[in-house]
This record gives C-alpha cells, structure tokens and sequence, in this order.
C-alpha cells in the first residue's frame, strides 16, 4: 500500500467516522427526549376532583383532567358526562383563557352553582372553588406539574 | 372517557419507523454483504464489463499446460484476447469489446479478469491496494490432443463430441461442429466482420452444440428408460414380459396405437441384458409402462433432465416430455409415456446429458459433478477445485445391471451388428447406439453413448452426428476411435 | 359577565432577544467537518489516476463548500440573533444530509443537469447548491417569522380545497413526463406540485382529525370485535382511499399514492390510538393494489420487476438491477466517495436512469457501503425523531398532529424510495428528501422542516382554546369566549 493509497482511505473513514460521530452526538439526548415525551401528557391546565356524585357517574372521589375547553353535562357527548337527572344534555362549559378558569351556564335548567352561588352566563373560578352540577359537586385543582 | 394522550400513539409511530428503517438497513445489509459477491461478479454487472475492457485477462490452458487462450497488444497498447485454435472455440468461447464475452470466458470472466478473489478476506482488503486486480490462469480439463480428434472426426458433419471422466465428473472433450474463429472475433481488427459472418452463417457456428443443441434421442434414450425401470423397482434384470413375444411379432397396442419393432429382433421374450443388445423397442415401451411416467420423470430429473445443468457453461434443458399432459410424469397419455421409453417422443436432449447419463452408469450410480476447470492459478499460487459428487441416483447393483447390458451392446454378437467400430481393442467396452428417427425425409441423427473400461470406467463418451443416419453408421466408430484415442494418449 | 376578546394579533417578529444556541453551533460545526472531510476524498478520488503524487489535501469545489456551510451558518446565527427557541438539531442534521446530497451531485457527471442563466451554464452540482441553499433559507425564514398556527388551524376546510384544485390543475395542464403528469410549467420554472400537495394534506389531516378526536374515538361502530369509524366519519377516510387510488391510476405515481395514504393511516393512529382503524386502513389498501395490479399494466409492470428484476435485466428491471449491483460493489465500506462507476451504472454514458433523482440511495451504497447507509439511514431516523418529539410535547393535538404529520411526511417519503432501491417495495418514483436532485422537493421540504422549527419553538405563545363543536361553539361564541 502506497502513501496515496492509505492517505485516502484514512480520509474516506474519517468521513464514515464523522458520520457517526454527528449520531452519537445527538443519540443520548434521543433518548433521553424520547422517553420524557412519552411520559408526558398534553400539558395539563387544571384538574377537578370529584367531591360528591350520587348518581355514580362520575365516580366519586376521582380526579378529572382538563383541556382547555371541557364541556360537562349529561349528554355522552360530553368531556365530562354527568349522568345525574339534575343535570341537563349541555349544562356547563370549563374554558381557560390567559391564566384563569371560567365556567359558563349553557342555560341548564336546574342552573350551575360555584360555592354554592348561581352562575349567569361566565364566571370566573378559582382554584379551590366548588362547583356544583345537578347533585355533582366538584372542586377545581391545580394541574400536577 | 379517558384518551390515550396524544404523545404515547407518537411514542408508538416513532418505535413502528425505527423499526422499519431497521429493516432497511437489514436490506441493504442483504445486499452488500451478504449477495455482495454474487452480484459483483455476475458478468453483466457494470464493473465487471468495464474492468475487462483493461486488464489483462489471464491464460487458459489444457489440462496438460497447452495455452488455450492468452493476450496480445494492438496498436494503442490495449489487450485483446488470441485463441490457439478454432476446435476449443465452444468451450473456451471469445472475449471482444464489441459482442462481450462467451464460453468460459464469460462464465468465468470475474475470475479472469481478476475482479474476484478466491480468498474472501483478501477480497475484503482489496480495495486497500493500488493494484488490486489479481487476474487468475485457469486449467482446464479439457484434452487438446482428443477435442482435435474429435473434431476430425466429425468433418464437415454437423454434430458434437462429449468425453468426461465419470469418477470425477471432468469434461475432457466438449466439441461442436461447425465451429467459429473466436480469434477472428476478438481481435479489434476483424472483429465485426467475423462476429457477423458467425452469426448469419445458416450453420449456426455459435452454438454450442454440445450444451444446447437439443436432439431427439432415439435409442440411446432407452439407458434412461433402464435406470428408471430397475431403480424404481419395476423391474429386475432377469425380468421379462409375457405379452412381449406376441408384440414382437404384431406389434404393441398401446391405447390403440401400435408400436412395431424393427429389424433384427427375435420375435422372442428376452430380459434387459439381451433388449439393450438388440435395441428392442416393444421391451423398453413395457418397461417404461411398467415404470410409469412419475418414475420416468423422476429418475431422469435425478440425472438432469428438466433443468439447466449444474455446469461451468450455460446448458440447454433436456425434456421427456412438453409436460403439458395430465398424466403422472406430464405425459399427455400413455401412448406417449411408451414412445418416450424408447426415445421417440417429445424428448428432447443435450449431447451433455445423454453424456452424464452414461457416466451415471459408469460411476456405480453416483452422478459427479460436470466441470472443466479444475485450478485457478493467481499470485497467490494455485488453487484447485475438487470433484463433487451431485448424487447417487441408482445403487451399485443396478449400474452393474445396465453395465452388463450395455457391454452386450457393444461386444455381444447381435449387438456388434448396431454398433460396429465402437470396441476399443483391448478394452471392454460398453454402449449402446441410437438412431433418431426425425419423421418425413431426410437421415436420422446418429448417436452414441457409452464408456470404458467396463468394469473400471475412467472415460464416458456421447457422440451426436445430425443427419448421420443409423446409429452404428457414423456415431458408434468415431466413439470407438476416439475412446481407442483416449487410451492411447492421455491415459497409455 | 362577558370577556373582552382581546387575543393580540401577534407580531411577525415577536421579541426579539438574541439567546445562544450551543448545541445547534457544536452539531453545525460537526457536520462541517463532515462534509470538508468528505469533499477532501472526492477530491482524492477525482486525481487518484496521478498515483504517488500527492499534491496536498484539497476540497472539491471549495467555492460550493462556502456558499453550502456559509448558509447554514448564517441560518444558525439569524435563530441566535432572532432568540428563537427552536429545536437545535433539526436544522444541522438537515444540513447533513443536504451536504451529503452536494457531495454526490458533485461526483455525479455534471451534465446529467444544465440549466442556462444568461451567459453561464450551471450543471448538476450548481443547480442543486441553489436549490439546497433556498430550501435553508425558506425554512429558517419560516423558523423566524411563522409565530402562530392559527392560520393552518383555522382554514382547513380552505386548504383542502386549495390542495384538490392544485391536484386538478396538475391533471389538467401539467406537462408530461414519462408517461406522468406531475409537473406544471410556467416558462422557464416548473416544479412538482404533488410535493406540496402532501404538506396541505398534512394541515388538513392535523385540522380534522384533532377537532374530531373525540368522535373518532369514542364513538365508532362495531362490526364484530372490529371498530369501525363511525359512519359519518368513514366517509372521508374512504375518500382518502378512493384519491389515492386516482393518483395511481390517473397520474401513474405509485409513489405519492403510497405516501398519502401512509401518512394518512399513521396520523390516524396517533389521533386516535386505534389500531383497529389501521387494519381497516391495511385491509383497504390491500384491496386496492390488488385491483389495480390487476386493472393498471403500470401497476403490474412495477410489481413484476419488484418480484424477479433479473427476469428482464436489461429491459423494464434494468434500473433496479443495476441498483443492486451498485449496492453489493459497496460493500460494507464502500468505494469510496468518487471510487464508483460515472454513473453508478454501466461504462457506456446512461448507467442508472435517473440516478440523481430516484437512486441516490444506490450511489451512495456503492461509495459509501453499508456503514454510510446505516449512518445516512439514522439521520434521517433523527430527523423524524426530532419532529415527533416536537409533536409530543406540543401544546394541543392540532400542534401535535401537525407536527409529527410533518415528521411523517419526511420519514415516510425517505422509507418508501429507499426500500424501492433495495428491492424491499416495488420502485416508485418520488425522492429522496434532501439527497435528491429536485427543486420543487427541496423547496418543499424546506418548508416542512420550517414548520417544525417554527412549531417547537417553546417561545410561540400557547395555542387559542379550539373551536368547539357547532352547537356549543356558537353558544361560547356568543358568550364571547370563542
């Protein structure tokens, strides 16, 4: 083998080395990435725990995540279905713009109550605060994270 | 209510697609390692083309070191290919620049040229070193002094020539007629001119008769129909047929065909032994009935009919039949089967087969491998490639069965009258001629098959002479001459 | 109590606060290196007929190297600058392969391409350094500028109209190529409008099936233990199906075909998380390339070859064997960049047809052997990698589809042509992303790295609250929280 002979394949694997040089610099934080991302759910906003739920659904003493619009009522179509025959189709809607929680009445027949006072149309809510549909009371938490 | 969060089902497609770019790079592992050295040496692969337009290629010798093929220089310094003689042209074949390559030298153009290295490793490291290509010389078995002989022989008939050793399967004399100059088509000068000339001839030079010339057999086929019939089991050699003496006289109806025998033949029962000697028709049509197409066919695939054959150039496919029938074996009914038996149906074979099927025979029942090149030789020396044995195809009894028959065939007193010419002096031979009879006008072709010595054969010969007549006219003494031939010289 | 809807209309430049961005430098400079190291060979390879000299270690065209490593770091610099906090390896490993593709049209013979600007004429290598450094700049202009989604999000319905309209103009006047009408010509420029086509299919998908996630997957028909998508919803599903079918039979690209209805099978998954919907969706296709080998010679052409190409190596199977040989003289090592064959192909001028578009992969196997392919194969994995993790820790599932739909389309597109070369698929016609020659494919998946940058940039305000179903939505609205 002569000089020009090594010479150039010593470049050629070099540049096969930079290749995998170039994976490997980005392979551990790969991995690392992709099973943080896997865990991890949609960012959550807020939680409701379910405090009291006669009816059963939903079962009492659960925690609910949130989107950043859930609509509640006793219609399957529902994020959160209330089946309790207090609670109209489409009784409420959760909704969180900038930083806050807002519950709207979608004119229910038996009315939402947070903290126990009636809701005409919005109403801000607050973490800790109690909101009742039909005879499912559930209190608003802040998300895990 | 609850949903799979969105990042798991990515987690899932993202694991789905590692996994399938994992297969490819499987695949492309499968490529480039494992089918690697296949593909780079098949002869029409790009870099194999382009390297043999520069280097030059290594010799070609006889199995006694005559040069075959070597190189010369033209004008521009640029190899071109000379070839000692125009009798090895169907074996050796040609490499120009123009038409590619043939023969040997297509087959096994990688090694010539050297783009392959015998040695894995080293191949491996090749590309490692400036001069990389290590053209390798081949041996071949072929005997120059008997190819000439057998060339003669022929003369101005058309027709081929296949001598090989049924021990180990190595080919000692493979030549067609007409031949070609393949010197005349490698050099630059002549080159178009000749190639052409080759190609319109009506002749068909360029064909190489003895491994894709296809001929109706005619006799010599009933070997087949033996090894069939006593290794299946249908019958035994001391076996004859009650119905077969009435045949003789008024002929066999077979599904309201009638086969006639020819002349010559007692109008008597007799066994194997005596039917080869006497090339009885109606015997072989009931042994083949008796063995039954699927037997036929299947003993006949054991020897190589039905695919191309195991062999260092391209082969031509011998058929018993077009297979389109519906009966066991492909035979369209049993009036085909009974034809086939006795070779005169819509079979087809190659001079090389009918060959192998006498070494079969030959070699105890144990069929080797055909090949001519026995030794590459390269920088690193010479590397020889041994005999493989293909398979047995009947046991050592049966051989000796259909040995004896065929000795009868050839030594017998009935026999000698079918196959006059064909003893060797000295030696006991055996053989069995064959005429095939090709409908309408004109001569039968002219066969024979056969080896020697009977009872320790070292040589086995098919001669084909197209339009020679009977078998015993032209076939049975050029084989004889040249097993006589073969004695004498290569093994005295 | 009403809010005031008052969502800013966001600035095109946002705030401006130049950030370093380390990781991005350090991975840049990488592949720099790279590709000097490489282009270094070529250039060794190109003199090695001069043996025992050795003339001193030089690039090929030095003048492409500092056009090509000068846009990407002025890409990096412009997302310093910009403090865009956008994914850090996306951009480099796209530059890697992007020089990868300059290294090979350089060592492809340059006439396979020329283009004529005024008094210069432009070849293979030329022509391709334009197009690679617009495709950097479109996406780092889109990495920059493109703040908000709502544009995408909100008109989909528009898209996808825009995306059938450009399929029909494509029909209609497109200029025929090989028995393909795939391209529209406006003078002197024409380019692919299919590869478009894929990145709105994407915007329409993502808009769709994240409004209609929660109906696709809680409610669907049963059919034995099989879930079906509701029927309403199997409506566009089927349509998917039936377009593609059309693009086979109508414009004869296997490829795009093939690709839509990956993506769009895939993207279904991730919405939803059934896989019962991608075994309809396998069920469908199989039916469907089954007719249409049947009923297309096209279609049957391309299996038969997949099947046995050494039947007819030197008719309709030339190019898939030749690309096999290609691969098996590379190798594990290959040959070396500039060691192979001129034209990856046999030694009179033609070699692979079209081998800088649609065998890349080929060329690359032979130069650079196993190894590189496995290296090149796992960029491209880092790639989509990248992407899905920007969709994964996206703010909501628009984001999240759009973006792994983005990621998809690169990866998919990449697997397809791939296994097209190595006999693992029938070959197809589309390209290589970002190693192909192809202006309208570089362009486009510019555009699409773009968005994703733009798109995991943690800088971007959070997305607005999705519209929510009819009846509710225009009660919200009219509470004025819509």
């Amino acid at each position: 083998m002569d000089g020009f002979t090594v010479t150039i394949w010593v470049v050629r694997l070099l540049f096969l080395a930079l290749l995998y040089l170039f994976l490997f610099g980005v392979a551990r934080a790969l991995l690392r990435d992709l099973r943080a991302a896997a865990r991890e759910p949609i960012a959550e906003l807020g939680r409701l725990v379910v405090v009291a739920s006669p009816a059963g659904e939903p079962v009492a003493g659960t925690t609910l995540s949130l989107d950043a619009i859930t609509t509640i009522g006793r219609d399957v179509n529902n994020a959160i279905v209330v089946d309790d025959q207090f609670a109209s189709a489409e009784h409420a809607v959760l909704t969180y713009r900038g930083r806050t929680w807002y519950v709207e009445d979608l004119d229910s027949t038996n009315g939402t109550f947070v903290n126990g006072a009636r809701v005409e149309g919005v109403a801000p809510l607050g973490y800790g605060d109690e909101l009742q549909i039909g005879q499912v009371r559930l209190r608003l938490d802040r998300p895990r994270r | 209510m609850t949903r799979q969060p969105v990042g798991r089902s990515i987690a899932h497609v993202g694991l789905a697609l590692t996994i399938a770019f994992g297969v490819l790079a499987g695949g492309a592992g499968y490529w480039q390692v494992i089918r690697s050295q296949e593909l780079s040496t098949a002869p029409d692969n790009p870099a194999v083309v382009a390297a043999a337009r520069q280097i030059l290629r290594g010799r070609i010798v006889d199995r006694n070191g005559k040069v075959l093929a070597s190189n010369e220089r033209d004008e521009n310094g640029e190899p071109y290919r000379v070839y000692s003689s125009k009798i090895v042209s169907p074996v050796v074949g040609y490499a120009s620049r123009l038409y590619g390559s043939a023969g040997i030298e297509r087959s096994f153009g990688a090694e010539l040229t050297g783009l392959s290295d015998p040695d894995p490793i080293r191949n491996l490291l090749k590309k490692f070193q400036t001069d990389p290509y290590d053209p390798q010389s081949l041996t071949l078995s072929l005997s120059f002094e008997l190819q000439r002989a057998a060339v003669r022989g022929l003369g101005d008939d058309r027709g081929a020539v296949v001598m090989l050793d049924p021990r180990t399967g190595e080919v000692l004399v493979l030549a067609s007629t007409p031949t070609f100059d393949a010197s005349a088509i490698a050099n630059p000068v002549t080159s178009k001119k000749a190639f052409e000339a080759a190609a319109d001839d009506r002749a068909k030079p360029l064909l190489p008769r003895a491994t894709q010339g296809r001929y109706v057999p005619g006799s010599v086929f009933k070997i087949v129909t033996a090894v069939a019939a006593l290794g299946s089991g249908a019958i035994e050699p001391t076996t004859t047929f009650p119905g077969q003496q009435q045949a003789e006289r008024d002929g066999l109806v077979v599904e309201g065909f009638r086969i006639r025998e020819h002349g010559g033949v007692p109008v008597r029962r007799f066994d194997l032994a005596h039917a080869t000697e006497v090339s009885s028709n109606i015997f072989f049509a009931l042994a083949g009935l008796e063995t039954g197409g699927e037997n036929l066919a299947e003993y006949a695939a054991r020897m190589g009919f039905g695919a191309p054959l195991d062999f260092d150039l391209p082969t031509a496919v011998s058929q018993i039949t077009n297979a389109r029938g519906s009966e066991p074996g492909g035979f369209i009914d049993r009036v085909e089967l009974a034809n086939a038996a006795y070779g005169q149906a819509e079979t087809f074979v190659t001079p090389l087969q009918m060959a192998l099927v006498a070494a079969t025979v030959a070699n105890d029942g144990e069929l080797m491998r055909p090949h001519l090149v026995t030794a590459l030789t390269g920088k690193d020396g010479t590397r020889s490639l041994a005999p493989r044995s293909l398979r047995q195809v009947i046991s050592k009894a049966d051989a000796d069965a259909i040995t004896t028959a065929m000795v009868r065939a050839v030594e017998g007193e009935l026999g000698r009258q079918f196959t006059p010419g064909a003893k060797v002096p000295g030696v006991e031979t055996a053989g069995k001629s064959g005429t095939a009879e090709l409908g309408g006008r004109g001569e039968p072709h002219s066969w024979f098959i056969g080896f020697a010595p009977a009872d320790d054969p070292q040589i086995a010969i098919a001669v084909l002479v197209e339009r020679g007549g009977r078998g015993g006219e032209r076939a049975a003494p050029l084989a004889g001459s040249l097993l006589e031939a073969y004695f004498d010289t290569v093994a005295p | 109590m009403t809010l005031a809807n008052a969502t800013p209309l966001p600035r095109i430049l946002g705030n401006i606060r130049p950030r370093p961005r380390w990781r991005e430098a350090r991975l840049i400079a990488l592949v720099g290196a790279a590709i000097v190291v490489g282009s270094i060979s070529l250039e060794l390879a190109q003199r090695s007929d001069e043996p025992g000299v050795l003339r001193g270690l030089s690039p090929a065209e030095p003048f492409h190297l500092l056009v090509y490593l000068g846009a990407l770091v002025v890409a990096h610099l412009a997302q310093v600058v910009t403090g865009r906090r956008t994914d850090q390896v996306l951009l480099p490993a796209v530059g890697l392969l992007g020089g990868i593709s300059l290294l090979l049209m350089e060592r492809l013979p340059q006439n396979l391409v020329v283009q004529h600007f005024g008094d210069s004429d432009f070849g293979l290598a030329d022509v391709q350094l334009i197009w690679l450094v617009m495709s950097i700049v479109l996406a780092t202009t889109l990495s920059i500028v493109v703040r908000s989604d709502r544009w995408l999000r909100l008109y989909k319905y528009t898209w996808a109209a825009a995306g059938v309209a450009l399929l029909l103009l494509t029909f209609v006047l497109g200029t025929e190529i090989n028995g393909q009408r795939l391209t529209l010509s406006f003078g002197p420029i024409s380019g692919q409008p299919s590869e478009l086509l894929k990145v709105i299919l994407v915007v329409f998908l993502a808009g769709y099936l994240s409004e209609n996630r929660p109906l696709l997957v809680e409610e669907s028909t049963r059919i034995g233990p099989i879930a079906i998508p509701p029927l309403p919803y199997l409506a566009p599903m089927v349509a998917m199906w039936a377009i593609a079918l059309g693009i086979v039979v109508v414009q004869r690209d296997l490829g795009a075909a093939l690709l839509f209805f990956a993506v769009f099978l895939l993207l279904l998954y991730t919405a939803t998380a059934r896989l019962s919907y991608v075994f309809l969706g396998l069920i469908l296709f199989l039916v469907g390339a089954w007719v249409m080998y049947q009923i297309v010679p096209h279609v049957r052409t391309r299996v038969d070859i997949w099947i046995d190409p050494f039947a007819s190596p030197q008719g309709a199977g030339y190019q898939v064997v030749q690309s096999l040989y290609a691969f098996a003289r590379g190798g594990l090592i290959g040959t070396g960049l500039g060691g192979g064959l001129p034209t990856v192909g046999g030694g009179q001028p033609g070699g692979i047809p079209e081998v800088h578009t649609d065998f890349p992969l080929a060329a690359l196997g032979e130069e650079l052997g196993l190894v590189g392919i496995t290296a090149i194969l796992g960029i491209y994995l880092v790639v989509i990698e990248r992407g899905l993790r920007i969709g994964a820790a996206a703010g909501d599932e628009f984001r999240s589809l759009l973006s792994a739909g983005l990621a998809l389309v690169i990866g998919v597109q990449a697997f397809i042509i791939a296994a097209g070369n190595l006999k693992l698929i029938p070959l197809t016609g589309i390209t290589l992303p970002f190693i192909s020659y192809g202006g309208s494919s570089l362009l486009v998946n510019g555009i699409v790295v773009g968005l994703l940058l733009a798109l995991s940039d943690r800088g971007v305000e959070p997305p607005p609250p999705p519209r929510p179903r009819s009846r509710l939505g225009r009660l919200a609205q009219r509470a004025g929280i819509a």
